[in-house]
């Protein structure tokens, strides 16, 4: 090992002065010249577009319905509910980043490698896009409560991340259970004084709806995958009855089924409120989804694997646990994500049931009187277009970085 | 064999268990409530008014910026639960699409539907619906830009015409174009349907003219301001809109109904929000018994005057102070000084050659 490591030779990182670089990347042939000028070209007009957008809009519509986009009809009496929801998640992920670091540098220690710790800059760097939709909002707001929400949770994320490194180790060990009390408390917080989250809306309730979702769906699909592959004939029938029926029907139609269908089946006080209906019809919908995703990962584990594990007297669970899954799952990361991210924004669905999301308040700020019929759908649509751009690419470069971590595709 | 006749047995067992199970919940749930028991009765015991209604129709139904209604059904929601509750701001608000508003109103998700619907016979027969008194007459129009010269609806021969799907405006729309070619371009909302327009992708923009003249009035004038647009004299569809209720309760469609009326009559009365407290000691007992006022009769006896509706005596003073009389509603979410900018035209009193006449309360 050492002297291949010797013999190869190492790529020496040659810096050039800017006027060298661009001679050579972008005018290197008549071909790449070429297409260098058309697409600067592009970009330099789009770059003119957009500015003069930003400086000819009226953002008013913004301003005024900032909070209708943010979480829908909440009583606005009750605005520091969700405002504390924030803060607490900001602790919460904090808490968690910082317990997953400490954990991951006593590996490290334990197996005598060496162990980088994330500074600001880099998690600046890793969650810029979400950073800056947090500074447009801020720049959209009329009141001083937004900054105040902003700068408390920074710091609360901050305190939960210190929390999570300083603590000492068995205290770690119980991280899951701090951390699931913390979500409690945050649920327990924004449902308090009998609001429940039917009365959710706006990008609240998209963050919600794809949160739960992921959440719930994911378990039911592993589940039913397991299942689709079980040696049972009932489990395996039952497995594919599910995902075959759920996979030939479109997810607007479990939605307008929830909504409308379920009304004629139970007394009226046994109705689920709309987000728990639209909520059940996500999971459902998904879990068939997943399902197959898993089923993927399942099939690329080679059967050797499996009998490895036999051979070694491992239970059937304890294969499935231990052998199978750690590897099917990690073959799954791309796909797992794709459908995370379709996830998210078929959230916008809830549109046709009548729920206020982030797009339903688009809507309706643009029926308002005093912003009727003057085509302000121009800057309302780009608003929500960039909430969903944030999100979609902040889990698709999370999930690469996963994917680099695990190294998926590598080994 | 004998396998077969088994399992089909057993299939139809279930089957047969299934749609009997289905049978009784939907007999208990069909009408949302006990049997038995109103909805007059249900609505009071909840102590909540379930109003359908629109959230995206300007001056009809929208959200304000804190996520709570307005607009000239949101009005009526209120009254009904000021005439039945006593409480104009114990209404839970449904927001409802255009497919989903009856299914609803059938299955008992809501009390009554107030969201721009149109009465028409097949929706009065085969939706389980009751139709009551209209509230507002609207008719569709056709929209063009003043600079082409149209004046005709005939003239849009050949023409693409922009219209919203899933809306009897569409329907309305191949009905008067028979004969005539032209090419509908159909959008889901009004905002895609302004940019098509704007973009000049139709020459003509049909819709209730309620709804045009809003598009008109604030028309950016960046594109040419509401003298750009021309809304055609013809009227070429009866667009009756009011409140819907579900068939087979008719205490319930009456009390709806009523709530209507004495809001047409409160300005026949020329009763408003401001000015109800002087009618205290009027001497007109018309009023008198309108209001719920004390009568005294020429032996002496005092009686209010109760109609038998299930209603308060007093439920019309109630909608009164709660939302005001119809001109006060119509004023104030649709008339000449709000961003749609409406006249009364059809709208107006019998008496000022509108339609809106309400039956004597007596």
């Amino acid at each position: 090992m050492a002297e291949l490591t010797e013999t190869r030779s190492i790529p020496v990182a040659v810096r050039l002065r800017p006027v060298e670089w661009a001679r050579r990347h972008l005018f290197g042939t008549w071909y790449d010249a070429a297409l260098t000028v058309v697409f600067g070209g592009l970009f330099v007009y789009g770059a003119v577009w957009l500015i003069g957008f930003l400086i000819r809009s009226d953002f008013e519509i913004l301003r005024v319905n900032l909070a209708l986009f943010m979480v829908g009809a909440y009583p606005r009496a009750e605005l520091w509910r969700p405002a504390a929801a924030t803060v607490i998640v900001a602790a919460l992920i904090g808490y968690v980043a910082g317990s997953a670091s400490a954990a991951a540098q006593a590996r490290a220690e334990e197996a005598g490698l060496p162990f980088h710790r994330a500074r600001p800059k880099e998690v600046v760097a890793r969650f810029w896009p979400v950073l800056a939709f947090i500074g447009v909002v801020l720049l959209l707001t009329s009141t001083p409560t937004p900054w105040l929400v902003v700068v408390s949770a920074l710091i609360a994320g901050v305190v939960g991340y210190l929390a999570g490194r300083g603590q000492p180790a068995p205290v770690r060990r119980f991280a899951w259970v701090w951390s699931v009390g913390l979500v409690v408390v945050a649920y327990l917080v924004l449902t308090g004084s009998g609001i429940g989250w039917d009365r959710w809306g706006g990008f609240h309730l998209n963050l919600f709806l794809t949160v739960a979702g992921i959440g719930l769906a994911f378990p039911f699909g592993l589940i039913l995958a397991l299942g689709r592959r079980s040696s049972l004939p009932a489990v395996r029938a039952v497995s594919i009855t599910y995902i075959e029926f759920i996979r030939g029907v479109p997810l607007i139609t479990l939605l307008l089924m929830g909504i409308f269908a379920l009304g004629f089946f139970l007394p009226q006080q046994l109705r689920p409120g709309d987000v728990t209906r639209v909520l059940v019809a996500i999971v459902l919908f998904e879990a068939a989804y997943v399902a197959e995703v898993v089923r993927g990962g399942l099939q690329a584990v080679p059967r050797g694997q499996v009998e490895a594990a036999q051979a070694l007297g491992l239970s059937p669970w304890k294969t499935t646990r231990l052998i199978v899954l750690p590897q099917a799952l990690r073959a799954t990361i791309p796909a797992m994500v794709g459908q995370f991210i379709s996830l998210f924004k078929d959230t916008t669905l809830v549109v046709v049931v009548g729920l206020i999301d982030i797009l339903g308040a688009s809507q309706a700020a643009n029926s308002q009187p005093e912003f009727l019929a003057q085509g302000l759908h121009e800057v309302t649509l780009p608003f929500v277009g960039l909430a969903f751009w944030v999100g979609s690419y902040t889990m698709s470069r999370e999930a690469r970085r996963l994917e680099k971590r695990l190294g998926v595709g590598e080994r | 064999m004998r396998r077969l006749t088994l399992s089909i047995s057993v299939l139809a067992l279930v089957v047969a268990a299934c749609t009997q199970a289905a049978d009784q919940t939907t007999t208990t749930a069909a009408g949302g409530q006990p049997s038995g028991q109103g909805l007059l009765a249900t609505v009071q015991d909840r102590g909540t008014l379930l109003c359908g209604v629109n959230d995206a129709v300007p001056g009809f139904g929208f959200r304000n910026p804190d996520g709570t209604f307005s607009g000239f059904d949101i009005d009526y929601c209120k009254a009904v639960a000021a005439a039945v509750l006593g409480d104009a701001d114990a209404v839970e608000y449904v927001p409802l699409t255009a497919q989903q508003r009856f299914t609803a109103l059938q299955s008992g998700e809501i009390d009554v539907l107030i969201r721009n619907t149109t009465w028409t016979a097949s929706r009065d027969g085969g939706e389980g619906a009751t139709f009551l008194h209209t509230t507002f007459y609207d008719g569709q129009g056709m929209m063009v830009r003043a600079d082409s010269g149209i004046t005709t609806i005939e003239e849009l021969e050949g023409s693409a015409i922009c219209v919203l799907s899933g809306t009897t405006t569409e329907l309305n729309l191949a009905t008067r174009m028979a004969g005539i070619d032209y090419t509908p371009l159909t959008f889901e909302d009004n905002e895609t349907l302004q940019s098509a327009f704007v973009a000049g992708q139709c020459e003509g923009w049909t819709s209730d003219k309620s709804q045009l003249a809003g598009v008109r009035s604030n028309f950016p004038e960046a594109e040419g301001g509401p003298e750009s647009l021309v809304i055609l004299e013809e009227t070429f569809s009866k667009e009756p809109l009011g409140p819907v209720v579900r068939d087979g309760d008719s205490q319930w469609a009456q009390v709806v109904d009523w709530v209507v009326l004495a809001t047409i009559q409160a300005e026949e009365f020329g009763i408003t929000s401001q000015n109800i407290d002087t009618f205290a000691d009027t001497d007109d007992n018309a009023i008198r018994r309108f209001l719920g006022l004390e009568i005294t009769d020429d032996e002496g006896n005092t009686t209010v005057f109760d109609p038998g509706l299930g209603l308060p005596t007093d439920f019309a003073s109630r909608v009164i102070r709660a939302v005001g009389n119809y001109a006060e509603i119509y004023d104030r979410n649709v008339g000449p000084n709000t961003p749609l900018g409406l006249e009364r035209g059809l709208n107006a009193l019998w008496t000022d050659g509108g339609l809106l006449y309400a039956p004597p309360y007596r």
